[in-house]
């Protein structure tokens, strides 16, 4: 019975290494994720790294404007006089500024050197709003509410599915004969695109070729279009390009399949798919349309749903 | 060489459990994949696991050597699979159907539905179904995949796509449960396959493993390697009465005096407690373990 007893325990050690093996490796992938920083001087890398300092750029901003509420106040009924200087595409913090200037000897010294410094600390940050804006075109209309620097109602059309839209992970790769392909040229010139995940030795992945080869044809004419993304060709290894091609060749496939690099963003997102082939609706500004379509558009089932989405996002695209 | 462990038999025998537990955890020690609804998809999953074990269970540390045979004999690329056999070889020499008995986690699945207290019934006149799972391995995992191909030469794995229960138990149950898409995205396949799970499920609590002895190509292929396994079950001559207690006990349905290393036989080692003299045991070496001590005496008489 003693022998029971210590199997018992053995056991137990076991199950408690396996959890420990297993929690090591999330708090990695933890470690990793955090550690984004915050600060004016960032330099964002990827879309969402600079919806993120957009919104707290925003944030800051309306922190400033909300903390001497009367003073501000005093500045706005001087604005009155000066109008219509919002309309063109001038920065807020300018336009404040020269109200204040233009407003000087209605303010204490103590009150125009804080406006002074507040206002041209709003200036910097509608800057670096706009620069980032102007970069990643795709995170104006992510960051809606409560933003003072949008255009009013201008796009409020994509109906957002469930919740928050999420956005397909950027991407700069080349095609398989090795044309530069820049996610976000790719999306915007399409009202909707398919992307499509297959790897090479992957039976139904292959027997949809195919169809998805006739499905971006119809795409063609509507205005979008579809790629593939090959697993194996990531990071550019040759004898899988030409095992990819070879196998596109035979199935008649001839629209454009991408890879980029295994460990950027949209590299990551691709090894983190474990169901092939798993299919993706991407709208013009970037945005995944639905759920991932997983298993071949071969079945029928797997057809609709996609066909779906493209209707979906088609009309969106035109609202 | 050819040492014989009486005593660590009987232990082993006893504790089987307990090995079959942390043989089934070793296997599938991601545990926390089970709520995210993906797969380990690190080194270990180039390797085969010695079990029948799916490699798209979330758990998984490696891969089942059924499914990667099947894999590789269907792609286009290879026309057999020789690492895996090679592997499997291997393993059967030195395990043989030991890697059954203790190692494999649907093996030991189906021994704790059988644990369900009901009316058992006997498998022995079942007997020709044996044959069935040489079929299945020889059929669905070799020929199919391997000849059945499309015009890119890609063959499907027909066993694991179209039987094998422990794939809907590990893979698609849990897979499904925690991930939308692969919900959605079941089928007819899953219907079929989810049936027959609950066939093997029903059976298994009614028999002793039923799909051990009539379906696992797993088992067939660890079978073949029994007679020459270095793992071998001994039954001593001199200690033997005859009683026919272990034929009784053993519910693989295995003589065990007659055929002690019968293609049947997973090395359980029922008959060795079911044995009033000790004359069964494990033994691990080369040789059957009757010759080995006649070899030596000759020689020393030279």
């Amino acid at each position: 019975m003693n022998m029971k007893r210590i199997f018992a325990l053995a056991f137990a050690v076991l199950m408690v290494l396996a959890l420990a093996a297993c929690g090591t490796r999330d708090n990695d992938k933890m470690a990793n994720g955090s550690g984004n920083g915050s600060a004016m001087t960032d330099e964002p890398k990827t879309a969402e790294e600079a919806l993120t300092l957009h919104t707290e750029l925003l944030e800051r901003e309306k922190a400033i404007l909300s903390e001497n509420t009367e003073l501000w106040e005093k500045v706005f009924m001087e604005t009155d006089k000066g109008m219509a200087m919002i309309e063109d595409e001038k920065n807020y913090g300018d336009f404040l500024l020269g109200t204040v200037e233009d407003a000087k000897e209605q303010f204490t010294d103590k009150e125009y050197e804080w406006l002074k410094e507040s206002t041209t600390e709003i200036s910097d940050i509608e800057n670096k709003v706009a620069e980032l804006e102007e970069k990643y075109p795709e995170i104006m209309q992510k960051s809606m509410d409560g933003d003072m620097s949008m255009p009013a109602g201008s796009d409020t059309s994509t109906p957002p599915d469930d919740g928050s839209m999420q956005k397909f992970p950027a991407f700069e790769g080349k095609d398989l004969d090795g044309n530069t392909v820049k996610s976000d040229e790719l999306f915007s010139g399409n009202a909707v695109t398919v992307v499509n995940f297959w790897f090479t030795t992957c039976n139904p992945c292959v027997g949809e070729l195919s169809d998805l080869d006739a499905l971006n044809r119809e795409l063609a004419e509507k205005g979008g279009g579809l790629i593939g993304i090959n697993s194996f060709t990531l990071d550019g290894n040759e004898t899988a390009i030409a095992e990819a091609k070879d196998v596109l060749a035979k199935k008649g496939a001839t629209y454009q399949n991408v890879y980029f690099d295994s460990d950027g963003e949209a590299g990551m997102f691709t090894m983190s798919i474990n169901a092939y082939p798993t299919t993706y609706v991407v709208d013009r500004s970037g945005n995944i349309v639905g759920d991932p379509i997983v298993g071949a558009i071969t079945e029928k089932k797997q057809a609709e749903t996609l066909q779906k989405l493209i209707d979906q996002t088609i009309a969106a695209d035109m609202a | 060489m050819g040492k014989k462990f009486s005593g660590v038999s009987q232990t082993m025998s006893r504790f089987r459990g307990w090995i079959q537990a942390g043989a089934t955890l070793l296997t599938n020690l991601h545990l926390p994949n089970f709520l995210k609804g993906g797969l380990y998809q690190g080194a270990g999953k180039t390797v085969c696991v010695p079990g029948l074990n799916c490699y798209s269970c979330p758990a998984a540390s490696g891969a089942c050597p059924i499914g990667a045979f099947q894999a590789v004999v269907g792609s286009s690329k290879f026309s057999f699979s020789y690492y895996i056999t090679g592997f499997l070889i291997l393993l059967g020499v030195l395990l043989g159907r030991f890697i059954c008995g203790f190692l494999c986690p649907f093996g030991w699945f189906q021994e704790l539905l059988h644990k369900i207290p009901t009316k058992k019934l006997s498998t022995k006149k079942l007997k020709p179904l044996t044959y069935l799972k040489y079929a299945v391995l020889l059929v669905m995992v070799f020929l199919l995949p391997a000849f059945l191909v499309n015009d890119v030469g890609m063959g499907d794995p027909f066993f694991c796509k179209y039987l094998c229960p422990q794939g809907v138990l590990e893979g698609a149950i849990p897979l499904s449960l925690a991930n939308a898409g692969i919900r959605a995205a079941l089928g007819k396949l899953f219907t079929w396959k989810f049936s027959i799970l609950l066939s093997v499920i029903v059976l298994s609590v009614l028999f002793y493993r039923p799909f051990c002895k009539w379906l696992c190509p797993l088992g067939a292929f660890y079978a073949l390697f029994n007679k020459v396994s270095l793992f071998q079950m001994k039954v001593d001559e001199n200690k033997c009465i005859s009683c026919g207690k272990c034929a009784r006990a053993c519910k693989m349905d295995v003589d065990v005096t007659k055929t002690p290393n019968h293609t049947e036989c997973i090395r359980c080692g029922m008959c060795i407690r079911a044995c009033p003299t000790n004359a069964v045991s494990f033994r691990y070496g080369f040789g059957n373990g009757k010759e080995a001590p006649k070899k030596t005496t000759m020689e020393e008489s030279k």
